[in-house]
C-alpha cells in the first residue's frame, strides 16, 4: 500500500526547485535499483493478484480459466461484505481527519517551538514507532477495557463517573482510537516539513498587513502547506484503511475491516480469488479516495485563486 | 496615493536575551516624513529594533510612540505598520494583485476601491500590468517593488526596511535605492531602513543612526557623520580613514597641535578639552601626494612616506603609504577621466603627503 503515497509527489511544491540538468543523466540509472525491485515484488504480484481475482477456483482448488467477474459480483451483492467495506471506509476517513485536527497544532509546535520543546515533541510522536503495533495496540486494549479493569473505566469512575461507563472496546471508535495512535506521526512529519518550508518572514509580512493569528494560518500557512497535508492525510487513510492488527485487536468481530475480511477468506476459507477480489478493492478504494483528496485540495486553491482574481 | 505619516520616537528602548543586551535604551526621535537609517555590522541590535517597531519583537524596557501614542502594548496587525523584508515575503500562492490586495482584504476594504487601490499601488511602482502573475514569476527586484506596493497600499503611518535590497546585485540595488528614495520623499512617509551597507545609508537617510553593540552610536545626517564621526568605529564603518596617534603639543586660538609618534606634527580645529593621547581621523581623499623633491619640509599637516602598493579602483587610486615609524597612511588619488595615477608615483618611491588642517579631526579611540 505504500505506493499509494505516489499522488503527493505530482503536486508543486513552492521552493522545490530541481537543479537543471543533473537530474537529467544520472536520474534513470538511479532509480534502476528501486524500479527492479519494486517490478518483481509488487508490480508482478499485483498483476498474479489481479489475475487470481478474475479466474474460477473449482473444487479441487486448482485456479484455473474460464475468466470471470463473478468474485467481484458476490462481493458487491453480499451485505456482510459492503458492511465491512462501510466500515473500512468510516474508520480510515475517521482517522485522517483527525489525524489532521490533531497534527497541525503538533507540527506548528515541532517547528516553531523552541528547538528544545520541538525535539522533545518529536522524540514523543516517534517514540512508539520503536515499539511493536501489537504490543501498543494490546495497551490500547487494556486501557479502553469495557469492564472496571480497564485503565479508562477506572480513570472515570474514581473521577465519580460511575463504574465501567465507556464501552468503546470493539467499536470502530476503539479502531480510531488505536489507528490514530499508530498513524499520527505519519500525518505530523509530513505536515511538519511542510510547514518548515513555509519562511517565517510570509507570516510576519501577513501580520504587519494586519491580519490577527488565525487568518495569518487561514491564508498563509494552512495553504502552504497544503503539501503537507496531502502527503499526510495519503498516508493515513491508505495505511488505515489497510490495517490488519488494529481492527483484529481493538475492533474484535464488530469492527472488522476489510483487511481481516481477507485474512479469513485466505486462512478459513482458502478461497483465493474471493480474497485477491477484496485485495484489488481494497488498492482501488485507496486510489479512489486518495485521488479525490488530492483532486479536491488542489482545486480549492485554484478556485481560491480564480475567486480572488475575479474581483 | 495620500499617505497621513506621522512620526516616531524611540524611548529609551531595550532588548535583553538572557544576560545580554540585544538593544541597549536606544532614544531616537524621528520626524514625520523622514527617513532614517540604522546602520551597524550584524549583531549591534539594528534589525532587533526595527523588529520591535513593527511589534514582532516584544520590548524588554523603553517605550515607542507613533504620532505621540504608544504601542508598544498594541498588537502586530493593528499598528498599522508598512514593512519590506530582505526576502521579499510575498506569498506564493497568491498573484501579485492579490499579494497587494492582502492588506486591503484584512481591513475589510470592498472590493471596487480595493480594487482601485491595488491598481493605484501597482501603478506607483511601475508593475500593474503584472498584476496577474505569480511573485515566482517576477525578478527580484520586481518582486521587492510589489513587495513595496503591498506595503504602501495600507498606507501605514511607519515604513520598516529590513535590508530590502540586499539579496540584488549592486546595479539593480542602486537604482532601486534612487526610486525607493524619490518614493519615499514624494509621499512625505516616515521610514527606518535597516542596512549594514554604508553607501545605502548615505544614498537613502536624512540621517543617519550609527549602532554598536546595542548601543547608539551617533546620529547625525550623512554629511555629519562623514565628515565628523565621533568615534574611530563611526569613521571606520562609514568609508575609510586613517587614524593618527598623539599627543597634544600645545594650543593657540583657533588650533590644536598634535605631535604624532612619528614626529609629524598635525594641527586640528580646535576642539575644548582636548589633551593628552589623542586620535586623530583623516580621510584618504583629502591627501595629497607628490613625489618627494629632497628638501624636507617641517610644516605641519605634511609627512614622507613610501609608497608599497598602488591600485587602479576607476575613478580612484589607492596609495597604500607606510611612514618612516612604521605607521600606514591611505591616500586616494582621483582619477581625471579614468585616467591612471601620475607615472611618477610607483610603489617603492618617496613621496610627500600633504592635506590640510580642517580635514583633521579628533575621534575617540573606540
Amino acid at each position: 500500500m505504500t505506493t499509494d503515497t505516489a499522488p503527493s509527489l505530482a503536486l508543486p511544491q513552492a521552493g522545490a526547485r530541481r537543479p537543471l540538468g543533473r537530474a537529467r543523466s544520472g536520474g534513470a540509472l538511479m532509480v534502476l535499483p528501486a524500479l527492479i525491485f519494486l517490478v518483481v515484488f509488487f508490480i508482478v504480484p499485483v498483476a498474479i493478484l489481479f489475475s487470481y481475482s478474475v479466474l474460477t477456483q473449482p473444487q479441487n482448488g486448482v485456479i484455473g480459466l474460464p475468466l470471470t467477474l463473478s468474485h467481484y459480483g458476490h462481493l458487491l451483492d453480499t451485505p456482510l461484505y459492503l458492511h465491512v467495506l462501510a466500515i473500512t471506509l468510516r474508520i480510515s476517513l475517521w482517522t485522517a481527519g483527525l489525524s489532521v485536527l490533531l497534527g497541525y497544532p503538533v507540527a506548528l509546535t515541532i517547528v516553531r517551538g523552541t528547538p528544545l520543546v520541538g525535539r522533545i515533541v518529536t522524540i514523543i510522536l516517534v517514540a512508539p514507532l520503536v515499539v511493536s503495533i501489537v504490543v501498543r495496540t494490546y495497551g490500547w486494549q487494556l486501557v479502553l477495557a469495557n469492564n472496571h479493569s480497564g485503565v479508562a473505566n477506572w480513570v472515570l469512575s474514581f473521577l465519580g463517573f460511575g463504574p465501567a461507563v465507556l464501552r468503546v472496546m470493539y467499536t470502530e471508535t476503539a479502531v480510531v482510537v488505536g489507528s490514530l495512535h499508530v498513524f499520527l506521526p505519519m500525518m505530523v512529519l509530513p505536515l511538519a516539513s511542510s510547514l518548515a518550508r513555509i519562511n517565517p518572514s510570509l507570516e510576519e509580512a501577513a501580520r504587519t498587513l494586519g491580519a490577527p493569528a488565525w487568518r495569518v494560518f487561514a491564508r498563509v500557512t494552512f495553504p502552504l502547506s497544503i503539501p503537507g497535508l496531502i502527503a499526510g492525510l495519503t498516508i493515513v487513510f491508505s495505511l488505515t484503511a489497510a490495517s490488519y492488527v488494529t481492527p483484529a485487536i481493538l475492533g474484535g468481530n464488530y469492527a472488522q475491516m476489510l483487511g481481516n475480511l481477507l485474512e479469513q477468506q485466505v486462512v478459513s476459507v482458502y478461497d483465493w480469488p474471493l480474497s485477491s477480489a477484496i485485495a484489488v478493492v481494497m488498492v482501488v478504494l485507496t486510489f479512489v479516495v486518495n485521488g479525490l483528496s488530492v483532486f479536491l485540495l488542489e482545486r480549492r486553491l485554484k478556485t481560491r485563486r480564480r475567486l480572488s482574481e475575479a474581483r | 496615493m495620500e499617505i497621513k505619516s506621522a512620526d516616531l520616537a524611540l524611548s529609551g528602548l531595550t532588548k535583553t536575551y538572557g544576560h545580554s543586551l540585544a538593544v541597549d535604551n536606544v532614544t531616537v526621535r524621528i520626524g514625520t516624513g523622514e527617513m532614517v537609517a540604522l546602520l551597524g555590522p550584524s549583531g549591534c541590535g539594528k534589525t532587533t529594533t526595527l523588529r520591535m517597531i513593527a511589534g514582532l519583537i516584544e520590548p524588554s524596557g523603553g517605550d515607542i510612540l507613533i504620532g505621540g501614542r504608544s504601542i508598544v502594548n498594541v498588537p502586530v496587525h493593528k499598528r498599522n505598520i508598512g514593512m519590506l523584508f530582505q526576502s521579499y515575503a510575498l506569498f506564493p500562492h497568491l498573484s501579485v494583485g492579490q499579494n497587494v490586495a492582502f492588506g486591503l482584504e484584512m481591513r475589510g476594504v470592498r472590493k471596487a476601491e480595493a480594487a482601485r487601490r491595488v491598481t493605484d499601488a501597482l501603478t506607483l511602482v511601475q508593475l500593474d500590468h503584472l498584476a496577474e502573475r505569480l511573485p515566482t514569476a517576477l525578478s527580484g527586484g520586481q518582486q521587492q517593488r510589489v513587495a513595496l506596493a503591498r506595503a504602501l497600499v495600507i498606507e501605514p503611518s511607519v515604513m520598516l526596511l529590513d535590508e530590502p535590497l540586499g539579496a540584488l546585485d549592486k546595479s539593480l540595488r542602486e537604482s532601486m535605492q534612487v526610486e525607493l528614495r524619490q518614493l519615499q520623499q514624494r509621499l512625505g512617509i516616515t521610514t527606518v531602513i535597516v542596512t549594514h551597507d554604508q553607501e545605502e545609508a548615505l544614498t537613502l537617510a536624512d540621517r543617519i543612526v550609527i549602532m554598536r553593540a546595542g548601543k547608539l552610536e551617533q546620529i547625525g545626517t550623512p554629511q555629519e557623520i562623514y565628515s565628523r564621526p565621533v568615534s574611530r568605529f563611526v569613521a571606520g564603518f562609514i568609508g575609510a580613514s586613517n587614524f593618527l596617534r598623539g599627543h597634544v603639543a600645545g594650543s593657540d586660538g583657533g588650533t590644536t597641535l598634535v605631535a604624532l609618534q612619528g614626529g609629524a606634527r598635525v594641527t586640528v580645529p580646535t576642539q575644548a578639552g582636548a589633551s593628552g593621547e589623542v586620535m586623530v581621523a583623516l580621510r584618504p581623499e583629502a591627501i595629497q601626494v607628490q613625489p618627494f623633491a629632497g628638501q624636507n619640509d617641517a610644516a605641519p599637516n605634511t609627512t614622507q612616506a613610501t609608497i608599497e602598493q598602488i591600485i587602479y579602483r576607476g575613478s580612484l587610486t589607492h596609495l597604500y603609504l607606510r611612514l618612516d615609524d612604521g605607521a600606514p597612511l591611505l591616500a586616494f588619488h582621483q582619477n581625471r577621466a579614468g585616467e591612471r595615477a601620475p607615472a611618477e608615483l610607483s610603489p617603492g618611491g618617496r613621496v610627500v603627503a600633504r592635506w590640510t588642517e580642517e580635514n583633521n579631526h579628533l575621534v575617540a579611540d573606540r
